[in-house]
């Protein structure tokens, strides 16, 4: 896509909207960012192919149990298939699994965005965390220095001896690798369908008002009134979890909290404004990453569309740009149509997938009293 | 040496002795150290009184490994009722993923201690049990996590609010709970206690013999004193360093992370290759490869023995001090040379080691049998 493809579209949605008496709140936004194609940075293979040994191994979790891809697996499109993520063991998660596919373009993380500095902190963040993984970071690196190969590995891509640091470096490195490619929407092979889907997502739809840039996310937060999922307050272990989530992050009151807050979580905002806002999710790759929303509550890219063109849902602090968009259904078919050519091949296969086995225990070292630590 | 020497002289004039109590408070008066005696009630802390309600409670949650990282490890996972409450390896258990780096001790009298763990890091036993459940290679649970599991469990929500009148349960008073009922868990009716106590026939000839050396010609007196038989106090006795951390990977990453998330210097990190033990809190060097003085009650359900289990019968601990205790990483000055003085050979002939087996053995009674309690479901919370 070009810039001025895109403006061209977004003058004619608000054309559109004027003329059919703005039926729906239309602001009048220029997008100042394109949609594509995506601009793959730049990494170093060695550290890549190391981030990616660490992202597959069990042994960078507290009890051994599930490492990065467990949650993030490569066959569904680095997310888990579920609605609400698995958790470490003795926890249940209670927010679906993001897409890696891309991470490393994005500008914050987490559904309610509450790392937005850069993948290193998402990193220590998803290992320590005690319902993710669970890791003592000073345990983890003498797991990794136990590993001849990864001391190997770790020379070899100049990283010194391995260290809780260089982890928190590497598996970014190898998110890097992460980046959508040949979908229908980047290799100019859209079919008529998703053509018109285009037309509308940009126009009438009015998509990309938030859904904007090379991802299809401004990295911004919104509440559009996606339901809560029943499950996590019915669950005890789901509300558990949530529950000394939201102790830890400061929320008052949090044994009575019946619903995800979303960003308020951490930025507390005194006048509730940002509650239920969640972070704009990227739109490449849904092809492999159902359920959809924060909290995996609807199974199909279809009831997501029929979800905006009803005006989202029901919220007080609902977006005043949600508005019922009045789409028929063919139209609604068309924008699915679309979504569907954002997502390229599957990232499968060992350029993304450590394939050999990697070992749960550890040798000892020998001559161990005469080698220092 | 003095110590010794001394001991020589005491031990010729017991035999002449006839009331065996009066003679050991002599000794212990000439040594300046309380002789044994017979153990009395635990001391309870103002700040935790008792309750049937909290012991009850404690007793559940020392069971309940929800009280841990994944939900696998509690308390009794490596404090076994039936291994001595303690565990049967030289390194204790330890979180999945995981072994422990020192022998896990037994949580028996546990109560009368002012100081718990091998170093004595922790003040109390509501402070052990913290500090356990938190350890990345002992419970490896988050405070939060482990409070809040305890939030949706409908039992103990009614249960705290009993015992500590919350409204929702706090782990700050889980750890008391768990202290009140390891303060239950008390042995003081051993032989050893029913001789100090007057019945005279709670000793044999053999073991009477033993305590003769154990005050006196073997000098154990010097350090194993007290009702507890433990000075409490810190000794490098030469315990050689664990075995398994030359053998076994995961031992040596347990190894390593301890001596770097304990907190040494970046050379020192380099070469340890032994538990500097007190150094830790310290930062001495006078005080590398100490331990404390561990009690000698309910030990013939505890083996192995050592901060690292390194023996595993009375016998062979008895024959590493008659040997004049034994050398570590911080005995022959490279990096410190601490070892007691006190630790000289004892010239025991194999019956009189024989015979400081047999008095070791009447330190520990009846073993003491709990009933496991049943662990409470979690459940939904109401809608609010």
């Amino acid at each position: 896509m070009k810039v001025s493809q895109f403006q061209n579209s977004a003058a004619r949605w608000v054309g559109a909207a004027a003329m059919a008496g703005a039926v729906f709140a239309a602001p009048a936004v220029s997008y100042s960012q394109e949609f594509g194609p995506i601009v793959a940075p730049e990494f170093d293979a060695a550290k890549a192919e190391l981030g990616k040994r660490l992202f597959f191994d069990v042994r960078l979790s507290g009890d051994a149990a599930i490492s990065c891809a467990t949650c993030h697996q490569p066959d569904k499109g680095f997310s888990d298939g579920l609605a609400l993520s698995k958790a470490y063991p003795g926890s249940k998660g209670f927010r679906n699994t993001p897409t890696l596919i891309n991470t490393a373009m994005r500008e914050n993380w987490f559904h309610d965005g509450r790392i937005g500095t850069n993948l290193n902190d998402v990193t220590r963040e998803s290992l320590t965390e005690d319902y993710s993984m669970n890791m003592d970071m000073r345990l983890m690196q003498e797991r990794v220095k136990q590993d001849p190969v990864y001391v190997q590995m770790f020379a070899d891509a100049g990283m010194g001896e391995p260290s809780n640091g260089g982890i928190r470096n590497l598996i970014p490195e190898y998110l890097k690798t992460l980046v959508s490619r040949n979908a229908p929407f980047d290799t100019g092979t859209m079919n008529e369908a998703a053509q018109r889907g285009l037309e509308l997502f940009t126009g009438k739809a009015g998509c990309a008002s938030c859904h904007s840039g090379p991802l299809l996310t401004d990295d911004a937060r919104y509440n559009t009134g996606v339901p809560d999922n029943p499950e996590i307050w019915s669950d005890p272990m789901r509300h558990m979890t949530y529950a000394a989530f939201a102790s830890f992050m400061g929320i008052e009151n949090y044994m009575n909290v019946r619903r995800d807050v979303g960003a308020y979580i951490w930025d507390h905002k005194a006048d509730g404004s940002t509650i239920g806002t969640f972070i704009t999710p990227t739109l490449r790759e849904l092809k492999y990453t159902a359920p959809y929303m924060h909290n995996g509550t609807m199974d199909t890219l279809f009831e997501v569309v029929a979800f905006y063109n009803e005006g989202g849902g029901d919220d007080p602090n609902k977006d005043p740009s949600l508005q019922p968009l009045g789409l028929s259904f063919g139209e609604q078919k068309d924008i699915v149509a679309f979504l569907e050519a954002l997502s390229g091949d599957p990232l499968t296969g060992p350029e993304f997938v450590w394939e050999e086995p990697i070992p749960t225990d550890y040798p000892a070292i020998e001559n161990w009293r005469e080698q220092t630590n | 040496m003095k110590p010794i020497t001394t001991f020589s002289l005491l031990a010729g004039s017991a035999i002449a002795a006839v009331a065996v109590g009066a003679i050991s408070a002599t000794w212990a008066q000439d040594m300046a150290v309380p002789p044994l005696a017979a153990l009395g009630e635990p001391p309870i802390p103002l700040d935790n009184p008792m309750s049937e309600e909290k012991i009850e409670l404690g007793k559940m949650l020392f069971w309940d490994p929800r009280l841990g990282g994944d939900a696998s490890t509690a308390c009794v996972t490596c404090h076994e009722p039936d291994q001595g409450w303690a565990f049967s390896d030289a390194l204790s258990r330890g979180y999945p993923g995981t072994v422990h780096w020192r022998n896990s001790q037994s949580v028996i009298n546990g109560a009368y201690l002012g100081q718990l763990f091998w170093a004595g890091s922790a003040a109390s036993l509501e402070k052990q049990a913290k500090s356990a459940a938190t350890g990345a290679v002992a419970g490896n649970g988050e405070s939060d996590v482990m409070e809040t599991r305890l939030a949706f469990i409908p039992e103990y929500r009614s249960r705290f609010n009993d015992v500590f009148g919350t409204e929702w349960p706090r782990i700050g008073d889980a750890w008391a709970a768990i202290a009140a009922f390891e303060r239950t868990l008390i042995v003081n009716d051993t032989p050893i206690d029913r001789y100090l106590n007057g019945d005279t026939s709670a000793l044999d000839e053999e073991q009477l013999a033993g305590m003769e050396l154990f005050n006196g010609k073997a000098g154990c007196i010097a350090c194993h004193n007290g009702a507890q038989a433990t000075d409490e106090k810190y000794y490098n006795l030469g315990v050689p360093p664990a075995e398994r951390w030359e053998t076994d990977g995961l031992a040596q990453i347990t190894y390593r992370y301890e001596i770097f998330a304990k907190g040494v210097t970046q050379e020192m990190y380099r070469v340890l290759k032994d538990d500097p033990g007190l150094y830790f809190r310290t930062k001495e060097t006078a005080d590398m490869g100490k331990f404390r003085t561990p009690p000698l009650r309910y030990t013939a359900y505890t083996a192995p023995y050592m901060h690292n289990g390194a023996f595993w019968d009375f016998e062979e601990v008895v024959r590493f001090y008659n040997a004049g205790g034994g050398e570590n990483d911080f005995t022959d000055g490279t990096m410190a040379a601490t070892k007691t003085p006190l630790l000289q050979p004892l010239g025991l002939n194999d019956d009189e080691v024989d015979q400081l087996v047999a008095f070791l053995e009447a330190f520990s009674g009846d073993e003491l049998e709990v009933e496991p309690p049943e662990l409470p479901p979690y459940a939904a919370l109401p809608s609010q």
